[in-house]
């Protein structure tokens, strides 16, 4: 046959297999609807309320979140093995009570005034009785779980009541605090980290400074990291000399020591100008120029005396270089940004930062990745992607049209609550989202023709700029002037470097494992590096933050519970045994028994997770409010489950995630605690949330099906 | 014979309370033989797989592997003695990647007590495996629901064989199937066979069972109707055994008579 004559190379795969790369992989996994819905929701709350996107605010939704998550999670594990637990909420009010109880000293009835190192192990085993109970009940009686647990749930919920009248005579318990070992134990269930006393002004720059670094860092790392994982790699083993390559990495080496060199002296002089006499910030400009064009130079000289004259510049050396020139530019940047305080200047060196940024990554795409080969075809505009183009045009420009005309401090009420500010503000947002989501529709339909994609995503990305322009002069309130403003920004550089990208390089088409494990790797890294610029921000105060504003904002330990959790639990699905196994009983229990799965061991030891978790959340609470109330949990069952659901898990089983339950927990604590801080009537948050369980189970839905069926 | 057959039945009845689903079954499976079970629906088919899957427990009769007396609680146990069951529909679960799918049950661990799955060793030896069997799957970790009936099939059959099993019950793997579909599982039975594998294969379907069996038992109303060698009858005899003879000659008179007054 004519098509066996050329055999595709072992390396490439299967040719009967669409090439599908690590990034759309990740597009079809369960939690990436919630994970969009969490963006989303968040963008919306902080819009809307001046408290929800400060660090108070944060901390606020995050506390919710936890013992929501923790349960969650534990609750979609269950629901990934094909189970319910209906008595997991009324669990983490009993385990919290009798924890509370052992502990007690009841008087006449004689309490056990047991110390907490012994209640609290006798808690633990309770709970995981409990759920072994559960688990043995559905296994042994074949009945839905449903039922059992619905039974186990009276249970305990008339125990709280029955046992708390009993032995205190009220629907409470008291005096958890008052046990022996409480201060150990307190430690560890009910500790804190309060914010305010905890404050970096100058190590290392400042917090900010800080952040600023490691979140600059990190996106890069991240596009680098997509990129690497995406785009077609230089083919070092056709380059005629590898000799010289060798040399190449050699220099690499020297180039970036030397850009660090700049860096340090970069960093030393911001320590001498950190003032705010304008001559020092001026010689401070002239110090990192000088260091910038030391870094370039020593770098291009480094590159020129290995591979000969100025002409003969290899792309790869020249690309190298712009790397970590512009990673320096971007950090100097971010040092002068942070020292310097005049609006001015904030604005030179928020584009050389930026600048910087751009530089480093294309930097790094000439030396690292193949050119586009389809650079051609010219500009082609096919009549449909031609009008929806247009359309999507049209609507961004009637929307700033719209935004500038009315009148922004009109209170007049049009009627149904809304006065002429706010539909301006709804017409305003409304029109320019719907435009730009038409035109990167248009973009993306324009996949033929790489030029017309480009110029689509190009007009998008400068729309969404002139957009930040317009809200920077109209908007009332700064914290749309600056902080929108520079999101606005962000989103069309990012647009912008994403066409560049698409325009001049070619998507992989096979899998190349190196180019995978490195771009894993450094997306990883990327994303650890903003999760760290975050975690800096939210649990470090500056002097400054602490003049403005003296409002005490204490972490609980609990919240590292949620994350260490999460990411336990998620381990466990996907890389062991046990995680195979629940997937297995979710999915086809007769199958996974008939090979040996003990189906009934693997569910019970998930109705003991949950119950396990129960225990876990019913200690937090006692700790916290040192009393337990006999209704507490009662009827939270269902938003454990609805979290799983917006996360991505199937109610029927076999098909879910446990950082996809964590993200629904989050979701339900946002939508509750936004509400509020927006200032509406906290009744509305139920019809928020039962919104927001449609949306994710027709997202879920949707995203589920392209998993099945691209493959 | 000197070997002892791998597997042998000896008077297996079952009893449903008032039921009797199967009297009195004798029959054997040898290495590298194919021990095609054939019977009609309600036959006691499922019945008899049940039994040596060890699913259901008999009534009366005993078992015996490699000679051995046995006495099976739990598919686990069955498995244990090398036999393993493939059953029609049940095989695998379809939301989960091939290679998990193979090594379900009995999967690859590292780092100790963590349990830890090792990813990359389990799904090249899927891969690896499917492919000494004719198999030649796209992706290993592709979900099992994504693959072709036969696929599926011929996945489950093929992890029954790598896990060291002797014997191979094959549950009407082809009964789902297509034409085409229903030789590639025909011809993974005959590779298996070849491997020395014992295979019992049951089907409703005489054509596919005479060209792959080595012997045939014919159930019919939870009774045996014999145990032959394939020298002993032929495909038509096979056919007209399975009907119940005299039924198909009326059946036959009777399709023949609707379709000539049809025209």
């Amino acid at each position: 046959m004519a098509a066996d004559t050329k055999p595709a190379p072992a390396s490439q795969g299967d040719e009967r297999l669409a090439y599908r790369g690590p990034i759309q992989r990740l597009l079809t996994r369960p939690e990436i609807g919630a994970l969009v819905g969490t963006g989303a929701i968040w963008m919306f709350f902080w819009s809307v309320s001046d408290v929800f996107g400060t660090t108070a605010g944060t901390n606020n939704y995050l506390d919710v979140a936890t013992s929501l998550g923790i349960m969650a999670i534990a609750v979609a594990l269950l629901m990934i093995g094909g189970e319910f637990d209906l008595s997991s909420g009324a669990m983490t009010g009993a385990t919290g009570m009798l924890v509370v109880l052992l502990v007690k000293d009841t008087g006449e009835l004689g309490g056990l005034g047991l110390p907490l190192s012994v209640a609290i192990p006798i808690t633990f085993l309770f709970a995981l009785g409990i759920g072994w109970v559960n688990g043995t009940l559905v296994e042994k009686t074949g009945l839905p779980s449903f039922i059992v647990t619905l039974g186990t749930f009276f249970v305990l919920r008339g125990a709280k009541l029955g046992f708390s009248k009993l032995f205190v005579d009220k629907v409470i318990v008291e005096g958890l605090d008052n046990a022996p070992d409480y201060d150990f134990w307190a430690n560890i269930f009910g500790g804190v980290w309060i914010r305010n006393d905890h404050l970096w002004d100058s190590f290392l720059g400042g917090r900010d400074m800080v952040f600023g670094v490691f979140a600059t860092l990190g996106v890069v790392a991240l596009i680098v990291g997509l990129m690497e994982l995406s785009l077609v790699r230089r083919d070092r083993a056709s380059s005629e000399n590898t000799g010289a390559a060798m040399v190449g990495t050699g220099s690499v080496i020297i180039a970036l020591a030397a850009a660090v060199i700049g860096l340090v002296v970069a960093f030393a002089l911001v320590g001498l100008g950190d003032s705010d006499n304008v001559s020092d910030n001026w010689l401070l400009v002239v110090a990192v120029a000088v260091a910038l064009v030391l870094g370039f130079l020593a770098g291009v000289g480094l590159i020129r005396q290995t591979r000969g004259p100025w002409g003969k510049l290899s792309q790869e050396g020249i690309g190298l270089t712009a790397t970590v020139v512009g990673l320096a530019g971007a950090i100097v940047g971010l040092l002068q940004l942070t020292v310097t305080d005049g609006v001015d200047a904030n604005w030179t060196w928020s584009i050389v930062m930026v600048a910087g940024v751009v530089i480093a990554i294309f930097g790094y795409s000439a030396w690292r990745f193949e050119p586009s080969t389809l650079f051609k075809g010219g500009f082609s505009l096919s009549r449909d992607v031609g009008r929806r183009t247009a359309i999507g045009l049209g609507l961004v420009i009637l929307g700033m049209i719209l935004g500038v005309a009315m009148d922004s401090s009109s209170e007049t009420v049009l009627g149904l609550l809304l006065t002429v500010q706010g539909l301006r503000a709804i017409l305003f947002g409304g029109l320019v989202i719907v435009g730009v989501l038409m035109l990167l529709n248009a973009a993306r339909d324009a996949d033929s023709s790489p030029v017309t994609r480009f110029s689509i995503t190009a007009v998008t990305g400068v729309g969404i700029a002139v957009v930040g322009f317009v809200i920077q002069s109209e908007a009332e309130s700064a914290k749309y002037r600056a902080e929108f403003f520079a999101w606005m920004m962000g989103a069309a550089v990012v647009l912008l470097i994403v066409a560049m990208i698409r325009l001049l390089f070619d998507q992989r088409r096979h899998a190349h494992a190196e180019a995978d494990k490195l771009g894993t790797s450094v997306s990883i890294a990327g994303i650890l590096l903003i999760v760290l610029a975050i975690a800096v921000k939210l649990l470090w105060a500056t002097s400054e933050e602490l003049e403005a504003s003296r409002a005490l904002i204490t972490y609980r330990v609990s919240i590292l519970y949620f994350f260490a959790f999460a990411a336990f639990a998620t381990w466990l699905l996907m890389r062991t045994k046990f995680g195979s196994w629940t997937f297995a009983v979710g999915g086809n229990k007769e199958a996974s028994r008939q090979v040996g799965v003990p189906a009934a061991r693997t569910k019970t030891q998930l109705f003991m997770m949950v119950s396990g978790a129960s225990w876990l959340v019913g200690t937090l609470i006692a700790f916290r409010l040192n009393s337990v109330q006999a209704n507490v949990g009662d009827g939270q069952e269902f938003f454990y489950i609805i979290a799983a659901v917006v996360g991505g898990n199937l109610l029927t089983g076999g098909y879910g995630s446990a950082a996809g339950a964590a993200i629904g927990a989050l979701i339900m604590a946002m939508s509750f605690q936004g509400i509020p801080f927006a200032g509406w009537n906290s009744d509305w948050r139920f019809l928020f949330v039962g919104v927001i369980l449609l949306l994710a189970v027709m997202v879920n839905n949707y995203v589920r099906g392209k998993a099945e069926k691209t493959r | 014979m000197s070997e002892p057959a791998l597997l042998e039945m000896e008077g297996i009845s079952k009893f449903y309370g008032n039921i009797i689903a199967l009297r009195d079954i004798t029959t054997s499976v040898r290495a590298g033989e194919v021990t095609c079970v054939l019977g009609d629906n309600g036959a006691g088919k499922s019945t008899f797989i049940k039994i040596l899957a060890g699913a259901h427990k008999q009534s009366e009769g005993r078992l015996f592997v490699e000679g051995e007396e046995v006495d099976f609680d739990s598919p686990r146990d069955a498995l244990a003695r090398g036999i393993a069951t493939v059953y029609q529909d049940l095989a695998v679960v379809p939301l989960m990647s091939v290679w998990r799918n193979f090594f379900l049950g009995a999967e690859p661990t590292k780092l100790g007590f963590l349990k830890v799955i090792d990813r990359e060793k389990a799904s090249g030896i899927a891969k690896d495996e499917l492919a000494k069997m004719g198999i030649d799957i796209r992706d290993t970790e592709q979900p099992v629901g994504t693959l072709s009936g036969g696929e599926r099939q011929s996945v489950a059959i093929a992890r029954a064989a790598y896990f060291g099993a002797k014997v191979l019950i094959l549950d009407e793997p082809t009964s789902a199937l297509g034409v085409k579909q229903s030789g590639v599982v025909l011809r993974y039975i005959v590779e298996a066979r070849n491997r020395g594998l014992g295979v019992i294969f049951i089907t409703h379907n005489p054509h596919h069972a005479y060209p792959v069996g080595d012997r045939f038992m014919i159930l019919n109303r939870g009774r045996s109707l014999g145990d032959f060698a394939k020298a002993e009858l032929t495909q038509a005899e096979l056919t007209q055994l399975m009907a119940g003879g005299a039924d198909l000659a009326m059946l036959q008179h009777e399709l023949s008579k609707a379709v000539a007054e049809g025209n």
